[in-house]
């Protein structure tokens, strides 16, 4: 499909919904976002969804962490972002904890990350389908998880939020233990792991 | 998967697998431009198969896709894993694909109709046994958000056809293969591969799932193996297993043995 002046132009992949509280919030979004080059477009809300304003901002559902992003570098405040053709829908929050012998997998929706126990180093990273997840791979792997940057900060879509979920529980995971470790020795769980520290 | 592909290819004696990439890290511009470029030069593709993975999930792209392919006079066999199969199952053009490659928590995507995305997939699908996954798949099929033959992987692989599960694939049980990155994406590459062979999906299937737990097993799979390392076990695998996986089935060329 041609836009007005020839340019090429993709169909427009919706079914986010960001709301606002000020025409002026929801304004200020579509123009910050159509400016870092994501698909925007001004929308009414559904009544049951308005927080506050007649205006809200339809975006690429699977561009949620761009999204949110962009937002906040902006510094425009939202109410939240929601699917649009279902008001009940919500972003899946189930984590699952597989422990695989000196590793430990924890499974959120599509998403898998895997730490080895003793060290925290992040060993694989499996799962999904958006095309920054190979990048996230390269970028995690080899890592220890509480040192590194978080998926979220890093990719773009909704599977790296997924793998932000499960990095999240991955750091909970290696941080517990290490504070276990220093109380089984007698240290104060607040200070620095010795992962040089053999685990029982 | 392109590796995979090749391998397999390589072992089989064929063709290797064309391919077209573009660079992207999330913003979706390489995937649009893939899209684009098969939408404007569908009459120019000759592929007889055509596997569409890592693009970012746009239903409008992906559905022009499909409708330009289907308007050739000899339409490839589709096959989708990925991004590409989140995006067709969206779309609601599930159907017109020939093969879909989900893990679990992809085929409770597919099993719930409302979802866009896995990210908003009703959690109560996800805590499935095997006899739930079943149902997913009843779900699926019923709703016309499935291709023609879906590869559930899991501990136990299932390859299903319009809604029936042929086969049931468990051995070797490697339960570290899970968290290995790329595992999935060596099932449909090698899908690829042998579908170019001749063989039927479903056959595709079956083949595709014991190669990679057997590769797996070669390569003494660990949570932190590499990929690479599993892709490098495919050809010794097949080179020990593939004609007697073959014997009650379609039997696929193997003119040579390919480069080692």
């Amino acid at each position: 499909m041609r836009g007005l002046f020839g340019k090429r132009k993709d169909p427009f992949d919706g079914d986010g919904l960001v709301l606002f509280k000020t025409t002026a919030g929801a304004l200020k979004a579509e123009k910050v976002l159509r400016a870092a080059g994501l698909d925007a477009k001004l929308v009414a809300p559904p009544l049951s969804r308005r927080r506050g304003c007649d205006l809200a901002v339809e975006v690429n559902l699977l561009e949620t962490l761009a999204v949110e992003r962009v937002l906040l570098d902006s510094a425009v405040r939202h109410e939240g972002l929601e699917v649009l053709s279902s008001e009940s829908a919500r972003l899946l929050e189930l984590v699952q904890v597989v422990e695989l012998g000196d590793f430990v997998m924890v499974k959120a929706g599509n998403m898998k990350m895997t730490c080895e126990r003793r060290t925290g180093v992040i060993a694989n990273v499996s799962g999904g389908g958006c095309p920054d997840i190979p990048y996230l791979f390269l970028e995690l792997v080899g890592r220890v998880v509480t040192e590194c940057a978080r998926p979220r900060e890093l990719g773009s879509t909704l599977c790296a939020l997924l793998l932000d979920r499960a990095w999240e529980e991955s750091a909970r995971i290696v941080e517990d233990r290490e504070d276990a470790s220093r109380c089984r020795n007698g240290a104060d769980p607040g200070s620095s792991p010795d992962l040089g520290q053999s685990q029982p | 998967m392109l590796s995979a592909a090749v391998e397999t290819a390589g072992h089989l004696g064929i063709e290797a697998p064309q391919a077209l990439l573009a660079g992207d890290i999330g913003d979706g511009k390489g995937s649009r431009a893939i899209y684009r470029h098969l939408v404007e030069k569908s009459d120019e593709i000759e592929a007889s198969i055509l596997a569409l993975h890592y693009l970012q999930p746009v239903m409008g792209l992906m559905k022009k896709v499909v409708e330009s392919l289907g308007r050739k006079r000899s339409k490839p066999l589709l096959v989708a894993d990925a991004g590409s199969m989140y995006a067709a199952k969206a779309a609601g053009i599930a159907t017109a694909f020939d093969v879909f490659t989900p893990d679990a928590a992809e085929m409770a995507f597919l099993a719930d109709l409302r979802a866009t995305h896995p990210a908003y997939i009703a959690s109560h699908l996800l805590t499935s046994g095997n006899e739930d996954v079943a149902s997913m798949v009843e779900s699926a099929y019923g709703h016309g958000n499935a291709a023609r033959v879906l590869v559930v992987k899991g501990s136990r692989d299932l390859v299903v056809e319009n809604g029936d599960i042929l086969h049931v694939v468990e051995a070797p049980d490697l339960p570290a293969m899970e968290a290995i990155g790329g595992t999935g994406d060596t099932i449909t590459g090698m899908i690829a591969a042998f579908l170019s062979a001749g063989m039927e999906p479903h056959q595709a299937a079956v083949f595709a799932s014991r190669a990679n737990r057997t590769a797996g097993e070669y390569a003494h799979a660990r949570p932190d193996t590499r990929i690479e390392e599993i892709i490098g076990q495919i050809r010794p695998v097949l080179r020990e297993h593939l004609r007697r996986w073959s014997e009650t089935g379609t039997v696929p060329k193997e003119e040579g043995e390919g480069d080692d």
